[in-house]
């Protein structure tokens, strides 16, 4: 999964992430833990989280 | 009569509850899967961080957004902060916290003028309720009065945890009409349960009325009937309506709009849109075993390089943290110019809170900014356009369409009932 750059940094991916697999810090950094299960891209609030298909 | 508002954010809840209130049918539309838009709660290693707001009321538990609450039966407990607190430097002189600090009350402020400029101060504070200083930034005309850069610092960090702004892009107008507000609600409060208090107590009002609110379904488009707001359209389906509220602010809402705003009897609010400039600020979320802050209220740090102000809101509700532990949270204002340097503003915050936590032991939980469509606030406090817009029957609520001299969320309840008024009568 990708992280554009409509990213503000807001963290709220990552506070529904259930893998801890996003840090934050102005924007937003997915780890090695991420299983791309799509969850966080749906609490984007400015689509800024993209999920291959 | 069908009401259909856009956004579950604070202003939508808030409308739609009234509304259904008063019998209309109403169908609230959310894009994300959660209500509460910046209100509201994020779990975030049991901590009970937020989507944006530092779970304060501006004007605590007698302030509109609580009368509003009160005026349509959400049952929302809100404790009034104790006292408001400013950390300043040792002594006067030293610019920073490095040589030790003391706390002062908010309302002592002038004790660190000269007798003379406390003389003004005490002046101005009697003859400005009758004569309304206007057509200045707060930072100019403070400099008119008082040559004390303390004074400009504390503005600054007033302005800067208040607003998200710098005291130089304040009119001088609408501070006065904060400072009435003041007087007239009281300081601030922390509601139970924090933000998310509102928002569930919003949430069993607009249910006991029948009305529904439909998470993860975006609106595309608003469209129009005879020049009128008649509907939106949401996937293929279009939803009619007698009435459309708008939470997305104004800008988000004429993009939705499209080709009916594009007319030349339209461009004045058009360029005036142009013209609004979202602000934008830095939250940092610390866990700590011992109290940082120490009471329930707010401290102001004018002293320090970005952080404007912290609040510990375990101080009011311990339930906002696991067992044992506090949550503090520090705002820090970020200038137009440093948006894209985001990341050393962050390094400057965290270094702020190291010389104003000295020897204390904290973990930072996360770090969380906010700007441009996401931001602080949609407009900056005292320049937008109000409630409606060129089209009858759509109208915007929200941080992007306050009442004038409310801070944050108290403005989002004034423009709601400004905006009721209006539609209701
Ligand atoms: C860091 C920070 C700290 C703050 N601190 C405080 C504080 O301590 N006290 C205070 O009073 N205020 C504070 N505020 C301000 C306060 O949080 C906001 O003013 C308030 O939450 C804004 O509410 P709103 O009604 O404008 O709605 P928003 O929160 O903007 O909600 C709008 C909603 O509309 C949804 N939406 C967007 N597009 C669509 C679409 N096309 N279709 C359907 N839904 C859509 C969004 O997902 C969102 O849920 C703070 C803000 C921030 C960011
Ligand atoms: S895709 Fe799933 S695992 Fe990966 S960061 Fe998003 S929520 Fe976490
Ligand atoms: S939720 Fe979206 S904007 Fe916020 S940090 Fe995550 S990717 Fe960035």
């Amino acid at each position: 999964m990708k992280i554009n750059e409509n990213c503000v940094g807001c963290g709220q991916c990552a506070s529904f992430c259930k893998k801890g697999a996003i840090e934050v810090k102005g924007k937003a950094r997915v780890t090695d833990a991420c299983v791309d299960c799509g969850i966080c891209m749906l609490y984007c609030p400015v689509k800024a989280i993209e999920v291959p298909a | 009569m069908k009401a259909i508002i856009i956004g579950a954010g604070l202003g939508g809840l808030l409308s739609a509850a009234r509304l259904s209130k008063a019998g209309y049918e109403v169908e609230v539309y959310e894009r994300l899967p959660i209500t509460g838009g910046r209100f509201t709660n994020l779990n975030y290693k049991g901590f009970q961080l937020s989507s944006g707001a530092f779970h304060i009321l501006p004007h605590g538990p007698s302030g509109p957004l609580a009368q509003f609450l009160n005026e349509i039966g959400a049952n929302v407990e809100i404790v009034r902060s104790e006292t408001t607190t400013v950390r300043v430097p040792l002594k006067k002189g030293i610019p920073d916290y490095g040589k030790g600090f003391k706390d002062i009350s908010f309302s002592d402020f002038s004790t660190l003028l000269s007798h003379k400029d406390r003389l003004k101060i005490a002046f101005l504070i009697v003859s400005t309720r009758k004569n309304r200083p206007s057509g200045f930034t707060l930072q100019t005309w403070l400099r008119t009065q008082v040559k004390d850069e303390w004074l400009v610092k504390f503005a600054d960090a007033f302005c800067g945890w208040a607003l998200s702004l710098r005291s130089d892009e304040v009119p001088v107008e609408e501070i006065f009409e904060i400072i009435e507000n003041m007087y007239r609600f009281g300081g601030p409060g922390v509601p139970i349960g924090g933000c998310k208090g509102v928002i569930d107590a919003l949430e069993s009002v607009i249910a006991t009325y029948g009305g529904k609110i439909h998470t993860g379904t975006e609106v595309l488009k608003i469209f129009m009937e005879g020049g009128k707001a008649a509907g939106v359209l949401i996937g293929e389906e279009v939803h009619k309506a007698d009435l459309i509220v708008s939470n997305l602010g104004h800008v988000a809402t004429a993009c939705l709009c499209e080709e009916a705003l594009s007319g030349e009897k339209n461009s004045g609010y058009l360029q005036k849109l142009e013209t609004l400039k979202p602000s934008a600020g830095i939250k940092i979320c610390l866990a700590a075993d011992e109290p940082l802050v120490g009471h329930t209220g707010v401290l102001l740090t004018p002293y320090a390089k970005r952080v404007n102000g912290i609040d510990e809101v375990t101080q009011v509700d311990p339930g906002l943290a696991p067992p044992g532990k506090h949550l503090t949270m520090s705002h820090q204002y970020v200038a137009p110019e440093n948006v894209k340097n985001l990341e050393a503003e962050i390094e400057l915050g965290l270094q702020d809170l190291k010389e104003i936590f000295p020897g204390k032991k904290y973990e930072v939980l996360l770090i969380q900014s906010y700007h441009d469509s996401w931001p602080v606030n949609r407009a900056a406090s005292g320049t937008d356009p109000g409630n409606e817009t060129p089209i009858p029957g759509l109208y915007v609520v929200g941080d992007g369409a306050k009442g004038r001299g409310g801070i944050e969320v108290e403005g989002v309840a004034l423009g709601v009932t400004a905006t009721m008024k209006k539609i209701l009568g």
